[in-house]
């Protein structure tokens, strides 16, 4: 997939667990756990709100497009 | 509409299972009946009613040709019958919308579409055959409803396909 999700990066420079995030954001740590892992095929608003406002970033810090 | 309250589902599942084995005896049927003009063409000739006077071969071979027509539509039936049932067992799981089921709906309107070309051939051959001294009345032909029937399921069918695909897109949003 060409668009990069690094919540990893994200959680691992703010000393966060997935588990911590799933629950300041209310969400599934199954589905975060498909986020994470670059097997979602789409990202809510909502979601994309509540995690850029839990880890202090912008969208584009979360996402980035690799091409080719 | 409550979720499991309405005995349509187990109505149909039985129903179909009933309708699969009547279609094959119904196939069986017309085919003795076939076999049995072939063995005693006369009797059957006396049995239908042929007039005196009139040349009972080219009614014999519209009569046959109808049989044979009907023994094709069998295989068509069970096609449908047996896909619905399939379609009904997913319901009953509670997950019907499944790509398979947009296989088994696109199945089932080609084969109401040759269903319905049989019907017409069917009708065209008894009305070849039916005079005013052998009047024929068959419940086959040109069908509204039957053409509709046919875009409807086609209709669906395609319906179901992209239903199924936004259900995945669905499940795959976070």
């Amino acid at each position: 997939m060409a668009i990069v999700v690094k919540l990893d990066e994200l959680l691992h420079n703010r000393r966060m667990t997935l588990t911590e995030l799933a629950e300041k954001i209310d969400i599934t740590l199954a589905n975060l756990s498909i986020l994470k892992t670059g097997k979602a095929r789409a990202i809510r608003f909502s979601t994309l709100e509540a995690i850029c406002d839990v880890l202090g970033c912008q969208p584009g810090d979360l996402l980035e497009y690799r091409g080719g | 509409m409550t979720k499991g309250k309405s005995a349509a589902l187990p109505i149909a599942y039985v129903v179909l299972r009933i309708l699969i084995v009547l279609n094959w005896f119904y196939g069986a049927a017309i085919l003795a009946l076939v076999a049995f003009t072939f063995v005693n063409e006369p009797w059957f000739m006396r049995a239908i009613d042929i007039p005196t006077g009139t040349d009972p071969r080219p009614i014999m071979m519209g009569l046959r040709a109808i049989a044979a027509l009907g023994i094709l539509a069998v295989p068509l039936n069970h096609l449908i019958l047996t896909r619905l049932l399939r379609i009904v067992e997913t319901v009953g799981r509670g997950d019907p919308f499944v790509v398979v089921n947009a296989y088994r709906l696109n199945a089932i309107a080609w084969a109401l579409l040759v269903l319905q070309l049989l019907s017409m051939l069917i009708g065209a051959i008894g009305k070849s055959i039916a005079s005013k001294e052998f009047p024929l009345h068959l419940d086959a032909g040109f069908s509204v409803n039957g053409w509709l029937a046919v875009i409807l399921t086609f209709v669906l069918a395609r319906v179901f396909a992209e239903g199924t695909l936004m259900r995945e897109d669905l499940e795959g949003t976070v």
